[in-house]
C-alpha cells in the first residue's frame, strides 16, 4: 500500500510539474499577446475619431438593456448615468424582473413613467410581461415589468422590445463611462459585416466616488477583499481577455457590459435561461453558430470602454458569485462538449476549449490535491522540504508575475490609478493574494464543481452596498 | 522502494526550478522597475512641460495678437523637446483666440521649422509617424504640405490615407479638395464614415465634386456620397437622389430615400410615396421615415396604406411619420383604430400615446363640450376593443382629476356604472 502511495505521489508530482509549466506557458503567451495588442492600441488611440462616430448618421443606433432584480439602491443612478453617455441615437430599456423591493417604483418616480401600450415582435420566448412603462418627456427610456424568469429571460424580453440592430447589456449595479458606447461600437464601424459581439473592460467601483451617475473620483477600495478583486480583474481583462481576443477565441464577454448584433443573438435563440452564466453561454453559442455556418466573424474585446461595477465585499457574497461563475463555466463546457478537440471549430475547439477544460475546470482540483499530497509525502518520508519550498516560491513568483504584468499594462496604457500609493498597494496585494485568497477561490471552485454535478442552480442572494455617493458641494 | 532522485536530491528538476525562479524573479523585478521608472519619468516630464508652459504661454499669446515675427516674442531659444508643448499651446490658442490666430500660428510653425520637420516625418517608414505627421500638418494648416499630403492619399496604410485626407480637408485649398473624393474609394465603412466627415466639413464645394464624379464611384463610395448629400442637406443633390430612387441596388435606393428626407424638400414627397411601394422592405421603411421629415400632407394616404405593410419597420416608420404630420396625420392615425389589421391599429395606438394625443383625449372626458366628450369616449371604446388599455388603466388610478378617474374606471369596467348601482 505504502509502495503504491509513493508511486502515486511521484506520478502526481510529475504531472503537476508538467501541468504547472504548461499553464504558465499559456499565461506567458497571453501576456505577450496582450502586451503587443496594448502597445498597438496605444498607437491607435491617437487616431480614435470618436467625435466622428458621435456625429455620423452612419453610426449604428444602440438599445441599452438593463436587467434589474431588487436593485432599488442603484437603479436610478445607473439609468441617469446611461442617459448621460455620449452617443447619437440610443434607447434605454430597463427590465424589472419581478423585484420585490422599490426598483420599479423608484424608476417610475424618477423618470415620470406611466403604463403604455407598446407593439413589439416576440422573437424570443420569455415569461409574461406585466406591463411596459414609458415617458412622454423621455421617450428613449422604456421599463418592462415582467414575471420572474432570471437575468437571461429579462435580457431576452429586452431584446424583443429593442428597436435597434445592436444591443448593449449593462448590469443594473454598473456605471458606464461617457464615451464607453462610442468606444465599444467602433469595432462594429470598422468591420460591420463580420463583427458579432464586443466586450469592454469592467473595473471595480468599490471605494470610488459617484456623483450624478458618474464615477467622479477613482480610488482603490478601502477593504482588502475588493482590492484583491481589483488585481484579479486587471489580470483577467488586461492579460487574459485581450490575449484571447487576439487569438480570436474570446469565450467570455462580461454580462456587465457587452455589445451584440441583435440578429445574430436572435438566431442562436437569445440568452439561455438554463445557464447560470448567460453571458458566457451566449458567446460560446455565437462562436458555435458562426463556425458552423462557416462565416467570417469576429468577437472581440476592447480595453478602453469602461464599465464600473460593485464587487462583493464579503466572503459569503464572493463565494456565491464565484460558485455561480464556475458552475456556469462547467455547464457551458458540458453543453458544448462537441466542440472539444473538434477541428471544425478551429482554434476554439482545438485550443481554447481544451484550455478551459484542463486548466479552468480541473485546475482547482490539481491545486488542492497538491496541497493534500504535502502532508502525505511527509508521512511517507519522501517529502523534500527544500524542493517544496523552491516549488512554492516558483508558484508564488509566477502568480505575482502575472499580477504585476497586468499592473504594468494598466500603467502604460490607461493609468486609472494615478497615485503612487495605489500603485504600491496593487503590487503588494498582487503578492499577498497568492497566500490565502487564491487557495480560497480554488476551494469555491471545487465546491462549485460538486454543485454542478448535483445540478444546483441559481444566483443566491448577492448583497450590494450601493455606490459611494459624493455629498453635493 | 526507491524514491526518485528529484524528490530527495539535487537532480535536473531542481536545477530547472532554480533556473525558473531566477528567471521569473528577474522578470518580476524588471517589471516592477519598469513600472516605477515609467511612472516617475512620466511625472517628471509632465511637471517639466507644465512649468515651461507657464513660462512660454504668455509670450505666444502676445505673438498671436501682435505683428512681428515669432523670434521677437520668445523669451529664449526653444529646445527641440519643446516642440510638442509649442504645438499644444498654439492649437489651444486657436480654440480660445479667434481671428487671424490660424495664420499667425501657421507662420510661427513655418519659422520654427515645424512644417519642415513634419514633412520629413511624412516620409517615415513607420506608418503611425506618417499618420501623426499628416494630422499635425493639417492642424498647422500648411498649404505648403498640400502636395505631399495628396501623394499620401495613395499611402499603403489606410490610417495614413484618412489622416492625409483629413489634413487636406482642414487646409481646404482648391487643389486639396478634389483628391479627397478619392479617399472615398477606400474600402470599408469606417474609412467612409471618416472621409464623409471631412467632406461634410468642406460643405457645398465637396457636393459639386461628388456630383461630378458620382457615377464613376464604386458602390460603397456611392453610399457614402449619398449620406454626405443628406447630411450637408444640399439642394443641388436633389435631382440625383430622386434618380437614385430607381437604382437597381436596394441599398442605394434606401439611402437615397433617407437623404431626401434629411434634406427636407417637400417636392420630393411624390417620389418617396412611390418608394413606399418598393419591393424591398428597407427601401419602403426609409421612404416612410423620410416622408415623416417632410412638411407636406400629400403622402398621408400612402402612409396610412403602409400601416398594413407586411414588414414591422415599415409599419412603425409609417406610424411615426403620420404622428409628425400634424392634425391630418393624427386624424389618419385615429382612423386606423378601426382598421381590420389589428397590428396597424395597435401601432396607431402606440403613436397616439407617444405623441401625447391620448392624454389630450383623456382630459376631454371631462370636457363641457358634449361633442368633444363623445369623441373622446368613442376613442376610448376603440382602445378597449383593441385591448390596448394599459395607459387607460394607469390613468384610471393616477389621473389628478377625480371625475376623469371615475369615467375611465367605468369605461374599463373597473367599477360598476353609477346607473347600474342605482
Amino acid at each position: 500500500m505504502k509502495e503504491f502511495l509513493v508511486q502515486a505521489i511521484v506520478a502526481f508530482n510529475d504531472f503537476v510539474l508538467i501541468y504547472f509549466l504548461s499553464l504558465n506557458a499559456i499565461y506567458l503567451l497571453l501576456f505577450v499577446l496582450s502586451l503587443y495588442e496594448v502597445l498597438k492600441f496605444i498607437k491607435r488611440t491617437f487616431f480614435s475619431d470618436y467625435q466622428q462616430i458621435l456625429q455620423s448618421d452612419m453610426t449604428w443606433p444602440i438599445s441599452i438593456l438593463v436587467p434589474a432584480h431588487n436593485e432599488e439602491r442603484n437603479i436610478v443612478e445607473t439609468v441617469r448615468s446611461l442617459q448621460l453617455v455620449n452617443y447619437g441615437e440610443f434607447e434605454i430599456i430597463v427590465i424589472n424582473d419581478d423585484s420585490t423591493d422599490r426598483t420599479l417604483k423608484n424608476l417610475i418616480e424618477a423618470f415620470d413613467l406611466r403604463r403604455v401600450d407598446r407593439v413589439y415582435k416576440r422573437s424570443l420566448e420569455t415569461k409574461p410581461i406585466r406591463g411596459i412603462y414609458g415617458s412622454l418627456t423621455q421617450q428613449h427610456i422604456v421599463v418592462i415589468d415582467k414575471e420572474r424568469g432570471g437575468k437571461s429571460d429579462a435580457l431576452n424580453a429586452g431584446v424583443n422590445l429593442s428597436r435597434y440592430p445592436l444591443f448593449c447589456s449593462v448590469d443594473a449595479d454598473s456605471i458606464i463611462e461617457d464615451n464607453a458606447l462610442l468606444r465599444v461600437v467602433k469595432p462594429f464601424m470598422e468591420h460591420p459585416t463580420e463583427m458579432v459581439a464586443v466586450g469592454g473592460i469592467v473595473r471595480i467601483a468599490n471605494g470610488c466616488e459617484v456623483h450624478e451617475g458618474r464615477v467622479s473620483k477613482i480610488n482603490l477600495p478601502t477593504t482588502w477583499l475588493p482590492i484583491l478583486q481589483v488585481i484579479e480583474y486587471l489580470r483577467a481583462f488586461l492579460t487574459g481577455r485581450i490575449g484571447w481576443s487576439v487569438m480570436r477565441s474570446l469565450l467570455i464577454i462580461s454580462g456587465a457590459f457587452g455589445l451584440y448584433k441583435k440578429s445574430e443573438v436572435i438566431e442562436v435563440g437569445g440568452y439561455d435561461s438554463e445557464s447560470d452564466t448567460e453571458d458566457l453561454e451566449l458567446v460560446v453559442r455565437l462562436h458555435e453558430n458562426c463556425r458552423r455556418k462557416k462565416m467570417k466573424y469576429r468577437i472581440v474585446f476592447v480595453p478602453d470602454p469602461v464599465c464600473w461595477t460593485e464587487v462583493p465585499a464579503t466572503f459569503q457574497t464572493l463565494r456565491r458569485q464565484r460558485n455561480r461563475w464556475h458552475r456556469g463555466l462547467l455547464q457551458s463546457l458540458w453543453r458544448h462538449k462537441g466542440m472539444f478537440l473538434n477541428p471544425r471549430y478551429g482554434i476554439i475547439g482545438m485550443f481554447t476549449f481544451p484550455y478551459f477544460v484542463v486548466f479552468e475546470m480541473f485546475g482547482p482540483f490539481v491545486e488542492l490535491t497538491g496541497y493534500v499530497t504535502i502532508p502525505l509525502a511527509w508521512w511517507l518520508g519522501i517529502l523534500n522540504t527544500r524542493f517544496l519550498v523552491l516549488f512554492f516560491v516558483l508558484a508564488v513568483l509566477c502568480g505575482v508575475f502575472l499580477s504585476v504584468a497586468a499592473i504594468l499594462l494598466e500603467e502604460i496604457s490607461f493609468r486609472r490609478y494615478p497615485r503612487w500609493i495605489d500603485l504600491a498597494k496593487l503590487v503588494v496585494f498582487g503578492i499577498m493574494e497568492n497566500f490565502f485568497y487564491r487557495q480560497v477561490l480554488s476551494l469555491f471552485k471545487v465546491k462549485a464543481f460538486f454543485d454542478f454535478l448535483r445540478r444546483r442552480r441559481g444566483w443566491g442572494d448577492m448583497k450590494r452596498r450601493g455606490f459611494e455617493r459624493r455629498a453635493p458641494a | 522502494m526507491t524514491t526518485p532522485q528529484w524528490l530527495v536530491g539535487n537532480g535536473q528538476i531542481h536545477d530547472l526550478v532554480f533556473w525558473l525562479i531566477g528567471a521569473v524573479g528577474s522578470v518580476f523585478l524588471l517589471l516592477v522597475i519598469i513600472i516605477i521608472v515609467s511612472k516617475a519619468w512620466r511625472e517628471y516630464v509632465e511637471e517639466g512641460l507644465r512649468r515651461r508652459r507657464v513660462e512660454l504661454e504668455p509670450s505666444f499669446f502676445k505673438y498671436v495678437v501682435g505683428q512681428g515675427p515669432i523670434e521677437n516674442y520668445l523669451p529664449r531659444p526653444l529646445a527641440r523637446k519643446e516642440r510638442v508643448l509649442v504645438e499644444d499651446i498654439f492649437f489651444d490658442l486657436g480654440r480660445i483666440v479667434k481671428g487671424s490666430v490660424r495664420e499667425r500660428a501657421r507662420d510661427a510653425f513655418e519659422k520654427l521649422g515645424f512644417i519642415e520637420h513634419y514633412l520629413e516625418k511624412l516620409e517615415s517608414r513607420r506608418w503611425w509617424t506618417r499618420a501623426e505627421a499628416a494630422e499635425k500638418l493639417g492642424l498647422m494648416g500648411s498649404e505648403r504640405a498640400t502636395r505631399s499630403l495628396i501623394t499620401h492619399m495613395d499611402d499603403q496604410v489606410p490610417e495614413v490615407r484618412v489622416r492625409a485626407a483629413r489634413a487636406l480637408g482642414t487646409i481646404r485649398t482648391s487643389e486639396a479638395l478634389r483628391p479627397l473624393t478619392r479617399a472615398l474609394l477606400d474600402p470599408g465603412r469606417w474609412s467612409a464614415i471618416r472621409v464623409a466627415g471631412i467632406l461634410i466639413g468642406a460643405g457645398d464645394e465637396s457636393v459639386e465634386i461628388l456630383l461630378q464624379e458620382f457615377h464613376a464611384l464604386p458602390m460603397h463610395a456611392k453610399i457614402a456620397a449619398i449620406d454626405i448629400f443628406g447630411r450637408i442637406r444640399s439642394l443641388k443633390a436633389i435631382s440625383l437622389l430622386r434618380e437614385l430612387l430607381a437604382s437597381p441596388d436596394p441599398d442605394i435606393r434606401a439611402r437615397a430615400a433617407f437623404a431626401l428626407g434629411s434634406i427636407g424638400d417637400p417636392t420630393s414627397a411624390s417620389y418617396l410615396t412611390e418608394s413606399l411601394k418598393d419591393k424591398n422592405w428597407a427601401v419602403r421603411a426609409m421612404a416612410a421615415k423620410a416622408l415623416g421629415r417632410l412638411k407636406e400632407e400629400e403622402s398621408i394616404d400612402a402612409l396610412c396604406a403602409s400601416l398594413v405593410d407586411p414588414q414591422w419597420w415599415v409599419r412603425a416608420n409609417a406610424a411615426e411619420a403620420l404622428k409628425n404630420k400634424g392634425t391630418r396625420g393624427v386624424g389618419a392615425l385615429l382612423a386606423m383604430l378601426d382598421s381590420k389589421d389589428v397590428y396597424a391599429a395597435q401601432q396607431a395606438v402606440q403613436m397616439l400615446q407617444e405623441s401625447g394625443l391620448l392624454d389630450e383625449m383623456i382630459s376631454r372626458l371631462a370636457s363641457e363640450d358634449g361633442e368633444q366628450r363623445q369623441n373622446a369616449l368613442d376613442i376610448m371604446a376603440k382602445l378597449v376593443k383593441l385591448k390596448r388599455t394599459d395607459l387607460l388603466t394607469e390613468m384610471a388610478h393616477t389621473h389628478p382629476e377625480s371625475n376623469i378617474r371615475q369615467r375611465l374606471a367605468i369605461i374599463l369596467g373597473l367599477r360598476p356604472h353609477p346607473r347600474q348601482t342605482a
